[in-house]
């Protein structure tokens, strides 16, 4: 019986950092504006990290907007491509929000870190330098919880308006809480259901308003 | 003199449920709530290819007031339930509903907070087709399952409960042809 080749990435250990490292890519290899930054900045600028041709830049989370600003006028990172939460589940900093930047001048992208505390997690808003941080950052306060200061639409992008929770932080169970999201009601200005197996628990929805169904007295 | 001489050639006497039932069944106009990937093939049924024209029922209805068959084709969040049932009390009656797909039927591989288990916790299905997603045959076929129904059922008297008399609506000395319980296909005579 012979064995199957098998090809895994390691996840402990970082790969070579060199140009045959199949991960790694040039374009978000960008020295320059990382040494430019600290530079700048100093001590804002907590940690960089280089992992398969990646820069990961760690920044003090009160500044991002003033390195964003930055970045975007002198580095031509004209673009925010993506921005979201992270739950670290750690005890302290326990939410993380990323912002990866492209600059398409220079064809260099960047990945940008903020940590915030468990405790009122709030970042300063990017959505007055990156327009499109304004859905981006609905999201992440959807599913995370995560406040974004100055914001001037913060509702919530994807669950509904009066929805409690914040599903994708790791404490929420996976198939939700029950009673927490309604199913519509049956008639109009009727109760909402609030069992969401109410098929299985015998309900039978009704088919129009004349008829009388058989869970109304229940 | 029976009726059929007296009127000559070109002419049948039938029951008017019967006429309204045939009518009905091969004109249905599909409401097409397409929330996913079933709704392409949805598309399909509806195309040439399939094309189910053949059931009369091609005409895809994007009105709520002049459809009478709705496919939910897809997974349905909580949040779009509200505007599905909101849809579903704008179709005029008599309507029928069919769940297309895995995850209309019972909420599929999404097995998750925001998606519901199934729609018939919120609508009343009438025919489930399993299938990821189910292939257009399979829509036909549930389509023709819909016709079975409307065909079985009686339609003058508009009682919901299949089988059963409509009490107090019918004028005396009318005949009544009604589905027999468990077999839709057994016919029973009420005097």
């Amino acid at each position: 019986m012979s064995s199957l080749p098998f090809d895994f990435t390691p996840v402990d250990t970082p790969g070579p950092q060199t140009p045959d490292n199949p991960h790694a890519k040039a374009t978000t290899n960008c020295p320059d504006a990382v040494s430019a930054l600290q530079e700048q900045f100093g001590d804002a600028v907590r940690e960089v990290v280089e992992y398969a041709n990646e820069h990961t830049v760690l920044v003090e989370r009160d500044r991002i907007v003033e390195i964003a600003e930055y970045l975007k006028a002198n580095h031509g990172f004209t673009y925010l491509v993506d921005l979201g939460g992270i739950d670290r589940f750690t005890e302290e900093e326990r939410f993380e929000v990323f912002y990866n930047l492209v600059s398409i001048t220079t064809r260099k992208r960047l990945r940008l870190k903020v940590r915030t505390e468990e405790e009122d997690p709030v970042v300063p808003t990017l959505s007055r330098t990156y327009r499109s941080a304004n859905w981006y950052e609905r999201e992440a306060w959807d599913m995370m919880g995560i406040r974004f200061e100055g914001h001037e639409d913060l509702r919530r992008m994807f669950m509904p308006e009066d929805f409690e929770y914040h599903p994708q932080r790791k404490e929420f169970p996976l198939l939700g809480i029950p009673g927490s999201l309604p199913l519509p009601a049956q008639r109009p200005g009727g109760e909402l259901t609030m069992d969401p197996f109410a098929a299985a628990h015998g309900s039978k929805p009704i088919k129009s308003y004349e008829e009388t169904s058989d869970t109304d007295d229940a | 003199m029976p009726l059929e001489q007296s009127l000559g050639e070109g002419f049948l006497t039938t029951r008017v449920d019967a006429v309204v039932n045939w009518a009905r069944s091969n004109s249905l106009m599909p409401m097409p709530m397409g929330l996913a990937c079933c709704a392409i093939e949805m598309m399909a049924f509806a195309a040439p290819k399939y094309d189910v024209a053949r059931f009369g029922s091609e005409a895809m209805r994007f009105s709520p007031r002049q459809a009478d068959l709705m496919i939910v084709a897809g997974w349905c969040s909580y949040k779009m339930a509200h505007a599905v049932r909101r849809i579903w009390d704008q179709m005029a009656d008599p309507k029928w509903c069919i769940a297309m797909g895995a995850c209309a039927s019972t909420g599929g591989m999404h097995r998750c907070y925001g998606v519901i288990q199934g729609i018939d916790n919120f609508l009343p299905v009438d025919v489930y087709i399993p299938g990821c997603p189910p292939r257009p045959e399979a829509v036909i076929h549930a389509l023709m399952d819909i016709q079975e129904k409307i065909r079985n059922d009686y339609s003058v008297a508009q009682d919901y409960q299949s089988g059963q008399l409509p009490e107090g609506r019918l004028p005396q000395g009318s005949h009544v042809v009604t589905p027999a319980g468990d077999a839709p296909s057994k016919l029973v005579v009420h005097p």
